[in-house]
């Protein structure tokens, strides 16, 4: 276990819900999640998408209250604290960077590095020269009076970068922190992350689909459903999670069984526990109901193209993803 | 954060703020298009009172030549130090004063009193005497008849003199400053303002303009000697002075006051000038004495002038150094230069002085006077501003919606919401300081051509210039109003806003508020309560209207139009929204819409949509009612100037004239380089009239001819006649109908009079089948008078002419005027028309009242000796105790009331019965030899004519005059006076039209021509339209300078229009932007989206506009009650009155204009706007959160 006061985030018991008038009501995002990040440890969150994982990165970094549960960032418990107690805790140890640079568009990426600083109340001058130093070190200082729509997306991203690292953060939450960035640049992401991560001692939660990403962190937690379900060891296959997977069992005595190991296992059903040890569960069982086959459709349900033959996952005539049915033979 | 640290982030932040408030313009732009507005329309109506003083203070200042009036400090008296008897210590004492840089001019002045204490109230200002003219006496003109009665005097102010002045003045006022002032007067042609030179060695004086006319003067006349009464003594009436301590005699007087006053005379003197009268403004001075050098005085003259105070030095300032900024800064700076001018002795006698301020006193009245006017156009500038605060806020309201992504990110990168507030109050601040400084700017430099507005927009350059400028409080408040409050709203906004994001995690779904509908309900019920009041009180349909409590009335009047117009334009924006529904209504199942109006189901319901509705509607109504308003108005105007003064000029002589004698001495007044011009141009006609009598009745009525010629010559009014259209009235009444006053057609029994019920009142032209259109039966008495013993023909104007008139008042028409106590002595009244008047104790002995007219006149003890009465009507006189001794002539005196009158036998009436005497008075007898019995020749024309409906005047003449009149064409008047007198019209007053030289420089020439005709003797007086114009500009239907305010209101509501479509319609389609790109997304193609959105605004836009010119359309009718109130206030104080009612005039080409105009910026705004949206990449919209 690693003591309390080692720990720069930590929540527990995190709900979230979104309202809604629509007719099948509200939607559960997460649903009781525990997760803690340790000084100085990088770690991804990985699912599929409408998993909650960019809920889970917001009430994390406290711009969102969570419906219900607590999350501490260096120790003290957000939810107890006033808008402007939080403001002053984030400022100091948590900055975020998000998938699409979000720089201010009426400034220049100078005026958006220095802006943090500013917001902090340090003085326009020493905001700048800071500002003008990361530029310098993410090597877009030339592009520092330019607006946010005259650069490329891959400057937008390290001016963003920059953006979060001026305040010298003990934890940066990123959402998707290359996804709009051409292989080499996000491979220079990386490596600068990595950089603040190794010397810096700089901790990370990484929202990410990106195996490269993944691999960064020193472990990964898959999310599914608004809830943890397994955790994995640093150097994750993205494409293959059921690789290294370690199920999650957490206080409250909830395990959730990814979709893959539920198929092997022939679907839902009752088990019996045969076997039980420290460290060890086997169930045995049968299984209610037969778990099919996950086979991708042959038409289009929005616009009715025929697939034919085709293995694409994405509909060529209306573009919309090819969902998977289950077959039972 | 410290205030050292904030003081040291300013610069910086202030960087910022404008870097993103000038990148960000485009949402900003609805802010800076409001401030800009509120700061324009608020500086105007602020700046605007300030030059409206302006004007008023230096036109006033034009109706005294002197500024102040300096005394001795003290009344005379026994040892009294600091006073003088010594014209030449006083001479020096005005050098003296003159080195100083204020005083111009100065020059020692004979003349009234000396007051010695400030206020319109000091008894003293009442009590000090001017010198009185008792009489002039002169071989030329007819000055034995002048006696020096000016009874303007007593209506002008109050009671201090009724009679007309004498000014002694000295070298100081025949040079300088003085004279330009004075010289100013002058009229063109009559002589000029001497010079000293002139003044000494003629013995020079100037006389105004009336009194030469009264007196037959002119320049060049020597006048032997002027009397005038120097008053030695005064004391309350009640205590009374002792008649064996007055050397003159005792007089009491009106104030209150009894008098001693010796006469002083000076002889031998010339008139050197005639001038044009000012305005009786301020009483300080006499007004319009005549001015005499005192060189005319002998030396022990001007001792007794100074023994009894009657001397004073006459000032002028110089101008320029007077602070004409605001009316309180000259106050100010007059009090100033008075202390100090008091606080010094001058010369080495010690004179002290005390100093009375003749332009403070006029600021006085000034200020009661604008207050009212100030207060009238700001009521009228309301709704543009509360227009300009509604874009201002729906501006703010909808740029913080574009900022919210922003928002969002500052909050990410760690910024409280403290700071974000302070950054977007910190950027509206930068906007909204540089939008009102624009607008304050502007409206500084456009208060000018407000101001020089004659109608709605027409300008002409005023005589003044003004530089309206604010002072600082005023400028603080322009700042507060716009500045502050937008920060104000923004505040509120903002705050609203960042909780809403905050919590936004918790609570998706915001609670909107709910407008107060039943509010805006209360408030449009009113509203129309004021309008259905107002439409009742104006159509005559009900008197009254419903409210009959006039307090409750008026606030209705004043307060509903501006109730009506909020909450209409807030329930009616709701109504615009739903436009979408009623194009999908008509076009739903047509191909326009076919396959995009599931796409308008939806919408309508949008919080921006709505505004944009509510901003339409509030624009196009303020469009509307300034127009509609503005072009009544100016029309009002015109209107009111033709008809009093019936053509381009009117011109009355002392004389009868044929229209050629007219002519011929018109163009020898007329100067030599427009006589062609006016001799090619000029068509002229009159208004005779004649007593017929309708054939079963005994009364006579009073016809007036329309000629032929006063068809195209007279300005018709469609208010004027039945119905409204005048070519119809005109011809048929040429073709042998008549139409009857009001009054007539009542006597008359005829229908439109109101006597036949309630319904018998429509102001309508009937025709021949209708049966209302009665067949009456005149008869025309035409009267010879005979010899009865030659049976000869008398020559009734061969008699005039011989008879031994005094005084010439032929032709005068006279109405709500005093002339009671007034010498009519031997007077020609031929032709005059006398209504509302009082001639009580008038002396109208041995005149001659013929072809006249009396309505309403007190003739209560006057002297009508030997009077000759004939062929004159005469309704509601009275004769109480009028002395009727030897009155001859025909008229039936049991008509009056005569109580303690002496009947014309010499007995008392009620001992006698009262008849008009059929022997002659002495002087008519001479003419007609010694025993001549005068009988007449009868000859009855009878005449038959079709009634046509109710009129109510002829141009140039009163509604009073025609009402009991009737008006028929000439070929009937020609059947009844014989071709013989109707081809030879011979009348005193005379119309003319003089084509494009009435409008030509202006008016100038026009009004300069009247200027000259009204100071030849010949002429008893003239109007031209263009002074008539400019008078009624002033004070009549319209209130001084709102045309202008007016103008500016359609032009600024116009371009808001315009303008707040752009950017209300920028913004609301960048709000949808996602939507149009998701119904692109799932397969619209841009054709139908352009489709979509074009139906969705056009159909809202154009749904709010006629809805906004509906509501402009009531809103115009219910203003029209609050018009009417104002434009009654006004006529109180400018003593003028129109018959012309405020009839609407709809300028449908304007509004069209203008509704086109916003429609085509509309179009133009949405095919940029949603071109731009259809052309952004789909994907980063969509993504983009």
């Amino acid at each position: 276990m690693v003591s309390e006061s080692d720990l720069i985030l930590e929540a527990e018991g995190l709900y979230h819900v979104y309202e809604s008038k629509a007719e099948d009501g509200n939607v559960v995002a997460l649903r009781g999640l525990h997760v803690k990040v340790k000084e100085g440890e990088a770690v991804a969150v990985v699912g599929p998408s409408g998993s909650g994982k960019s809920t889970l990165l917001k009430c994390l970094g406290g711009l969102m209250k969570a419906s219900a549960g607590s999350v501490s960032l260096d120790g003290k418990n957000m939810t107890r604290l006033t808008g402007k107690e939080l403001v002053h805790l984030r400022q100091k140890t948590v900055s975020f960077i998000f998938q699409e640079g979000n720089l201010l568009p009426n400034l220049s990426a100078l005026d958006n590095v220095a802006q943090p600083l500013r917001h902090q109340g340090v003085a326009p001058h020493t905001a700048k020269n800071k500002a003008l130093e990361l530029l310098t070190k993410l090597k877009v200082e030339h592009r520092s009076k330019a607006l946010p729509k005259m650069l490329s997306g891959g400057e937008q991203q390290r001016v963003a970068v920059a953006r979060a690292l001026i305040t010298e953060p003990r934890l940066i939450l990123a959402d998707e922190p290359t996804g709009s960035l051409d292989p080499v640049t996000s491979r220079e992401v990386l490596n600068l992350f990595k950089k603040l991560h190794e010397k810096e001692k700089v901790a990370f939660l990484l929202v990410t689909h990106s195996k490269e990403v993944a691999a960064f962190a020193d472990r990964s937690l898959e999310l599914r459903d608004g809830r943890f379900v397994a955790q994995h060891g640093s150097g994750v296959n993205v494409e293959d999670l059921s690789a290294d997977r370690e199920l999650i069992v957490d206080e409250m005595g909830t395990v959730t069984l990814p979709p893959d190991i539920l198929v092997q296992m022939g679907g839902p059903g009752r088990y019996t526990v045969s076997d039980l040890d420290l460290g060890k569960l086997h169930l045995a069982g049968d299984a209610v109901e037969k778990i099919g086959r996950m086979v991708l459709v042959d038409k289009c349900p929005a616009c009715q193209h025929q697939y034919e033959d085709m293995d694409t996952s994405e509909c060529p005539s209306c573009g919309s993803s090819r969902p998977m049915i289950e077959v039972f033979d | 954060m410290s205030f050292r640290q904030r003081l040291r982030d300013l610069p910086d932040n202030l960087r910022l703020a404008g870097l993103s408030a000038w990148r960000g313009r485009e949402r900003g732009l609805a802010v800076v298009a409001g401030v800009f507005l509120a700061s324009l329309v608020i500086t105007t109506v602020l700046a605007y009172g300030v030059g409206l003083s302006q004007i008023f203070f230096a036109e006033s200042l034009e109706n005294e030549p002197f500024d102040a009036k300096i005394e001795f400090s003290d009344k005379p008296g026994n040892n009294i130090t600091g006073r003088t008897n010594d014209t030449q210590i006083m001479v020096n004492v005005c050098s003296e004063l003159m080195e100083r840089p204020e005083i111009a001019d100065c020059s020692l002045v004979f003349g009234r009193q000396g007051i010695h204490g400030k206020g319109f109230f000091n008894r003293d200002f009442i009590a000090a005497q001017p010198l009185e003219i008792k009489s002039v006496t002169s071989i030329n003109g007819t000055w034995q008849n002048y006696d020096g009665i000016y009874p303007e005097l007593l209506d002008g102010g109050p009671p201090i003199s009724n009679r007309r002045s004498v000014r002694l003045l000295g070298p100081g006022a025949f040079d300088g400053e003085l004279a330009e002032r004075l010289s100013k007067n002058i009229i063109n042609g009559e002589g000029s303002w001497p010079t000293p030179e002139q003044a000494n060695s003629t013995r020079a004086v100037i006389i105004p303009a009336s009194v030469a006319n009264q007196a037959n003067a002119e320049v060049g006349d020597v006048l032997e000697s002027i009397t005038f009464s120097v008053t030695t003594d005064r004391a309350d009436i009640t205590d009374g002075l002792d008649e064996d301590d007055c050397q003159g005699k005792l007089e009491a007087a009106e104030n209150e006051f009894q008098y001693c006053k010796i006469n002083m005379i000076v002889t031998n003197l010339t008139i050197h000038g005639i001038y044009e009268e000012w305005d009786i403004g301020n009483p300080t001075l006499a007004p319009n004495p005549f001015f005499i050098t005192w060189t005319a005085l002998e030396d022990a003259q001007r001792k007794v002038l100074f023994d009894n105070d009657h001397v004073y030095l006459g000032v002028a300032i110089d101008r320029t150094m007077m602070p004409t900024q605001s009316t309180s800064e000259a106050e100010d700076w007059l009090e100033a230069l008075g202390t100090d001018i008091e606080s010094q002795n001058y010369t080495e006698s010690g004179i002290e002085l005390f100093y009375f301020d003749i332009v403070g006193g006029t600021i006085t009245f000034l200020n009661i006077f604008l207050g009212l006017i100030q207060a009238f156009d700001y009521i009228i500038m309301i709704p543009i501003v509360v227009l300009s605060l509604a874009v201002l806020i729906y501006g703010l309201v909808l740029s913080l919606e574009q900022r919210r992504r922003e928002i969002a990110i500052h909050r990410v990168i760690g910024a409280s919401s403290e700071r974000l507030r302070g950054m977007i109050l910190l950027e509206l601040a930068v906007m909204s300081s540089i939008a009102w400084f624009a607008g304050y700017l502007l409206a500084l430099n456009l208060v000018p051509l407000v101001l020089d507005a004659v109608g709605f927009m027409e300008f002409r350059p005023g005589e003044f210039k003004v530089n309206p400028t604010l002072g600082w409080v005023s400028t603080l408040v322009t700042l507060l109003a716009t500045i502050g409050l937008a920060l104000i709203f923004g505040r509120g906004r903002t705050r609203r806003f960042l909780d809403i994001e905050i919590d936004e995690g918790v609570r998706r779904t915001t609670v909107k508020r709910e407008p107060r509908v039943w509010l805006h309900w209360v408030m449009f019920l009113i509203g129309c309560l004021a309008l259905l009041e107002s439409w009742l009180e104006s159509s005559k349909v009900m008197e009254d209207g419903i409210l009959t409590n006039f307090f409750i009335d008026g606030l209705v009047l004043i307060f509903g139009p501006f109730l009506l117009w909020i909450g209409g334009a807030l329930l009616l924006a709701r109504l615009g929204a739903l436009g979408p529904k009623f194009a999908e209504f008509f076009f739903g199942r047509t191909r326009l819409l076919k396959d995009v109006r599931r796409g308008l189901k939806g919408s309508g319901s949008a919080e921006s949509v709505n505004q944009l509705a509510t901003i339409m509607l509030l624009t196009l109504s303020i469009v509307t009612l300034a127009a509609v308003q503005g072009y009544t108005g100016t029309l009002v105007d015109e209107r009111t100037a033709s008809a009093e003064v019936g053509a381009d000029l009117s011109v009355t002589m002392t004389v009868r004239m044929n229209e050629s004698e007219m002519r011929t001495f018109l163009l020898g007044v007329v100067s030599e380089d427009s006589a062609v011009e006016v001799e090619r141009n000029m068509e002229m006609t009159s208004v005779p009239s004649i007593l017929v009598r309708e054939n079963s009745s005994n009364d006579q009525i009073q016809a007036f001819v329309v000629l032929e010629s006063a068809e195209d010559v007279l300005h018709w009014d469609e208010q004027a006649i039945p119905g409204t259209d005048i070519d119809d009235v005109l011809s048929d009444i040429q073709s042998g109908g008549f139409t009857a006053g009001e009054d007539a057609a009542y006597d008359l029994g005829l229908w439109g009079s109101g006597r036949r019920g309630s319904d018998d009142s429509s102001d309508i032209l009937l025709d021949s089948g209708d049966e209302r259109s009665e067949k009456l039966e005149f008869v025309y008495l035409e009267l010879e008078p005979i010899n009865s013993e030659d049976e000869q023909q008398l020559d009734l104007e061969q008699m005039l002419e011989d008879y031994p008139f005094q005084n010439n008042w032929e032709g005068v028409d006279s109405k709500n005027e005093n002339w009671s106590e007034r010498d009519f002595g031997l007077t020609n009244m031929f032709g005059t028309t006398w209504d509302n008047v009082s001639l009580a104790g008038a002396n109208l002995s041995g005149s001659v009242i013929s072809n006249s007219t009396f309505k309403d006149v007190d003739l209560t003890g006057a002297d009508l000796t030997n009077t000759v009465i004939a062929f004159s009507q005469f309704e509601n006189v009275t004769m109480d105790g009028a002395d009727l001794t030897g009155m001859f002539g025909f008229i039936n005196l049991s008509d009056f009331s005569l109580n303690g009158a002496t009947c014309p036998n010499g007995l008392p009436f009620g001992s006698t019965s009262c008849a008009v005497s059929q022997i002659p008075p002495p002087l008519v007898a001479t003419l007609l030899g010694s025993n001549t019995d005068i009988s007449y020749n009868v000859t009855k024309h009878e005449f038959t004519s079709r009634y046509l409906g109710v009129h109510f005047w002829i141009p140039g003449q009163s509604t009073s005059t025609l009402n009991p009149a009737i008006i028929i064409g000439e070929s009937t008047w020609h059947e009844l006076v014989g071709n013989d007198s109707a081809n030879n019209i011979v009348s005193a007053t005379w119309y003319f039209d003089l084509g494009s030289f009435a409008h030509d420089s202006d008016g100038d020439d026009l009004r300069a021509l009247r200027a000259t005709l009204e100071a030849d003797p010949m002429v008893v007086s003239a109007s031209d339209w263009s002074t008539a114009h400019r008078e009624v500009e002033r004070d009549g239907g319209l209130i001084f300078g709102t045309p202008g305010l007016l103008s500016l209101q359609f032009v600024v509501a116009s371009v808001a229009a315009v303008a707040s479509s752009f950017v209300f319609l920028s913004l609301v389609l960048t709000q949808r932007q996602k939507e149009l790109a998701i119904l692109q997304a799932i397969g619209a193609s841009p054709n139908q989206i352009i489709r979509l959105v074009l139906f969705e605004i056009i159909a809202i836009v154009a749904m709010s506009m006629i809805l906004g010119i509906i509501l402009g359309i009531g809103l115009a009718m219910s203003f029209n009650g609050f018009f009417s109130i104002f434009g009654f206030i006004f006529q109180i104080f400018g003593g003028s009155s129109t018959p012309i009612e405020r009839e609407l005039i709809w300028p449908w080409t304007q509004l069209a204009l203008v509704s086109a105009a916003v429609f085509a910026a509309v179009l133009i705004a949405l095919l940029v706007t949603t071109r731009r949206t259809l052309k952004a990449d789909l994907a980063s919209v969509l993504k983009g959160e």
